[in-house]
């Protein structure tokens, strides 16, 4: 059953939180552009993916315990770095996203906006490779 | 969307409830709770998501937070 759990959990990041992570990441270029068709699509993908993402953490939880591995540093560590990517990404740059829907080129905004993507970016690759890395885990690569 | 998101997540969250009750009382397989168990975990925070979505209301969101019957109650409450 763990296999399964895994599986969802692996399946859901990838098909979640990957078109969170390029949506966002595009959200900037095209704001700088004033092309608010696309703006409007990109906060979309954001938002319904994000909203699908709860899968994620919820099936990750899962397979730990079925695992037994839920007390683990690395898994604590990951945990930690997701609560702060989720909110990160809902308390900072959805909102941001949703206030710039109908802006022309706003450089600055563009700027920062890009620089809290390339942030919450950086936490989910950190947690990825923790995933695979497992430090300090008998079970690891 | 997030009403259809809604219906589906509520529905999902009491019959979940239902299957891991049922499953505990006769056959007890550890497989069928450690799978349904997430479901109606991901069942509980789509409803919290939708209802969000759905309306700035505090009472409503509070109503899709209860447990097990959150999302019927929420559904009637912006059905009326």
């Amino acid at each position: 059953m763990t296999k399964v759990l895994l599986s969802i959990h692996v399946l859901a990041a990838i098909i979640a939180i990957g078109p969170v992570s390029v949506a966002a990441s595009m959200f900037p270029a095209f704001l700088r552009r004033g092309d608010t068709g696309a703006l409007r699509v990109l906060y979309r993908i954001c938002t319904v993916y994000a909203a699908i993402g709860v899968v994620v953490p919820v099936f990750g939880l899962a397979t730990a315990t079925s695992l037994g591995v839920l007390g683990d540093a690395w898994l604590l560590a990951s945990i930690a770095l997701t609560v702060l990517a989720a909110g990160l990404l809902g308390l900072a740059i959805l909102p941001r996203q949703r206030s710039l829907l109908g802006s022309v080129s706003a450089r600055a905004e563009a700027r920062r906006l890009g620089m809290l993507t390339g942030l919450f970016n950086l936490l989910w690759a950190v947690v990825v490779v923790l995933m695979i890395v497992r430090p300090g885990s008998t079970t690891g690569a | 969307m997030a009403f259809r998101v809604l219906r589906v997540a509520a529905i999902v969250e009491l019959v979940s409830l239902a299957v891991l009750l049922t499953n505990l009382a006769t056959a007890h397989v550890a497989a069928v709770a450690s799978l349904v168990g997430p479901i109606h975990g991901c069942a509980y925070l789509f409803v919290i998501g939708a209802a969000l979505q759905l309306t700035r209301s505090r009472t409503t969101t509070a109503l899709a937070a209860v447990p097990i019957v959150g999302g019927l109650l929420a559904l009637r409450r912006i059905r009326r």
